[in-house]
């Protein structure tokens, strides 16, 4: 498993939103992808994703350029994301929401089979009993979790987690946790997108720091940490004096 | 907990209806005449219901597709002498090959845009048809050879119930396959189902292909059996009709769609002369003047109700919109087919909590 994000650039209008945006993930780990408003974090998913096609650089999976390709082709070929907000499809039921990725990578899945699956993953995460209800009669929570859910069912090899923690009550937190647990067990890749700190500190393996569209720090979450660069970055340089 | 299948049961008793109402009408041929016309337009609401409700494409476009399939078979029979039935098929195909597209054009186009593109576009195919009157018959429309030689409409009835039937029957099928899925996901977040893979752009022009034939075999079907078909009934205010039905129906369930388009029909004919009772006739006859000041007519046992239905019908989509938002018939429909689930949920979860609490006293 491999995704390379090579020299990106992406320019909206005079904008620049990414700038020679340059990452390797070659192994299942954590990535903790952090930055300010603005840094540039999701327009990054973005291009990973397809949804935005590069201005300059390309990315490749598994040694195949992708940065051409359109979103369902991408996810077809085990890149999946969830959204900085909840996108679950509400007028649909939790089940039906959970049978579209099955049935989109798999053409001749089983109708039966993606139920049993899909049941297992609900059960995991704790709301098996809400399979029948539309994804519009779950809390803002619960619809986080559906998306997971969702995910589970692509069975991406890369996964992009965007602000998985952001609205979530703490006893939906630690079930996250869990989630994240047995995706990294399941040997794949996370990328974790989130300003909860204390999360990104506890979970992540590798640190990426965003500002202004670039990568200003890579490496050991403890490392990145102290790094002074990250520190100005986050907390401005008056404040850095006072600390 | 087993449900009772009522919608099942509900469905058969309508169709014993429906196959027996020849037999119920008989020597009211303007009636049968009224329910073969219902079923024009619950074919047309069905499939802007499939479009709109299950893909979320809100086209005007429909009407359009319907007037290139009769079009285009009603040429066929006049310059070529093609039977009804191979020009039918030809011009749902055609309807079919256009809606490719107008598919393929409108894929980046959402909501408004979307509905103003497929406004134009429709304004566009009747201003060509009206303008080319040497090919088309022009304002003066265009004669198409009768479906049945047969001054009967029974025949046509049960032509025109199994085609509503069956072409129910695809759509149902399609709305409960992988692909009525997809629409669906599609209607909710283009972008969320795109990264679930699914291929959006290939589904919706499916949609766009499969509803315009649908709307096409209708309307070739309907005109050959009226025999004439005009530029205006390619006009706006007649799409505006189709998805007043579904939307009043429930745009999220073909038969809601079609039931709305059914009721309606038989409504606006039965509201153009609402029979009054024998002793209401001397009073309303002496008020005729204030009557007709209202635009109101008094027939001989009945009032004449002229464009007052149709304030009666706006009135009732307004009502709908505002307080219904999923239609009169769809909500009922719901609630049948959705019996037990809530309490299905709740007893899962109180089951799921009463485990948690014993693994919890054990551990």
């Amino acid at each position: 498993m491999k995704l390379e994000i090579k020299n990106i650039t992406k320019n909206f209008g005079g904008m620049q939103a990414l700038n020679n945006v340059e990452l390797t993930i070659d192994k299942s780990e954590i990535i903790g992808l952090i930055g300010p408003n603005g840094a540039g974090k999701t327009t990054l998913t973005n291009v990973i994703d397809g949804v935005y096609k590069p201005s300059e650089g390309e990315v490749w999976l598994n040694d195949e350029r992708i940065d051409h390709l359109p979103p369902y082709k991408i996810a077809r070929r085990g890149l999946g994301r969830t959204f900085q907000v909840t996108r679950a499809f509400r007028r649909m039921t939790v089940m039906e929401n959970m049978m579209v990725p099955a049935m989109a990578i798999n053409p001749g899945a089983k109708r039966q089979n993606v139920i049993n699956k899909a049941q297992g993953i609900l059960e995991f995460l704790t709301f098996e009993h809400l399979a029948n209800e539309y994804g519009r009669g779950l809390s803002g929570g619960q619809q986080k979790l559906l998306e997971l859910a969702r995910l589970l069912m692509l069975d991406p090899d890369f996964v992009i987690l965007d602000e998985p923690f952001a609205g979530v009550h703490p006893t939906l937190q630690e079930t996250i946790y869990g989630y994240i647990d047995k995706v990294r067990q399941e040997g794949k890749a996370i990328i974790l997108i989130s300003h909860d700190m204390d999360s990104i500190f506890t979970l992540s393996e590798r640190l990426v720091v965003l500002d202004f569209g670039a990568i200003i720090a890579d490496g050991n979450p403890q490392n990145v940490k102290q790094d002074p660069v990250v520190i100005k970055a986050y907390l401005g340089e008056d404040e850095e004096e006072d600390y | 907990m087993k449900r009772i299948p009522i919608q099942g049961v509900l469905l058969v008793l309508l169709l014993i209806f429906a196959f027996a109402f020849p037999r119920i009408m008989q020597g009211q041929p303007y009636w049968l005449y009224v329910a073969l016309q219902s079923f024009f337009w619950a074919m047309m609401a069905a499939s802007w219901a499939l479009l709109a409700g299950y893909a979320g494409q809100f086209s005007f476009a429909h009407i359009a597709f319907m007037g290139i399939a009769s079009y285009t078979s009603g040429i066929l029979g006049r310059d070529l002498g093609w039977s009804p039935i191979s020009g039918i098929i030809l011009g749902t195909l055609m309807a079919g090959l256009v809606g490719v597209l107008v598919g393929y054009l409108c894929l980046r186009l959402r909501r408004t845009y979307l509905a103003l593109f497929t406004i134009a576009f429709s304004e566009i195919v009747r201003l060509i048809i009206n303008a080319e009157h040497e090919f088309t018959g022009g304002p003066m429309g265009l004669y198409m050879e009768p479906l049945l030689e047969t001054t009967s409409y029974v025949p046509t009835y049960y032509i025109m119930l199994v085609a509503l039937i069956v072409s129910l029957a695809i759509m149902y099928a399609i709305a409960n396959s992988r692909l009525g899925l997809f629409l669906r996901s599609i209607r909710e977040d283009e972008e969320a189902a795109a990264a679930m893979g699914v291929h959006v752009v290939r589904y919706k022009i499916l949609a766009f292909v499969i509803t315009s034939m649908i709307a096409g075999i209708a309307g070739a079907l309907d005109h050959h059996i009226i025999g004439f078909i005009a530029p205006n009934e390619l006009m706006i205010p007649r799409m505006s009709l189709v998805i007043a039905m579904a939307v009043i129906g429930g745009t999220e369930s073909l038969i809601s769609a079609s039931l709305g388009a059914i009721f309606i029909h038989f409504a606006m004919e039965w509201l153009q002369k609402i029979p009054v009772p024998a002793s209401w006739m001397p009073s309303l006859r002496e008020n005729t003047a204030t009557l007709q000041q209202f635009g109101l007519s008094l027939g001989e046992g009945y009032l004449q109700t002229n464009a007052w239905r149709m304030v009666l019908f706006g009135l009732m989509l307004m009502l709908t919109l505002r307080f219904w938002r999923n239609g009169l018939i769809q909500p009922l429909l719901e609630k049948i087919g959705r019996q037990g689930v809530a309490e299905e949920t709740v007893a899962k979860r109180k089951f799921s909590q009463e485990e948690n609490e014993i693994e919890g006293t054990e551990a």
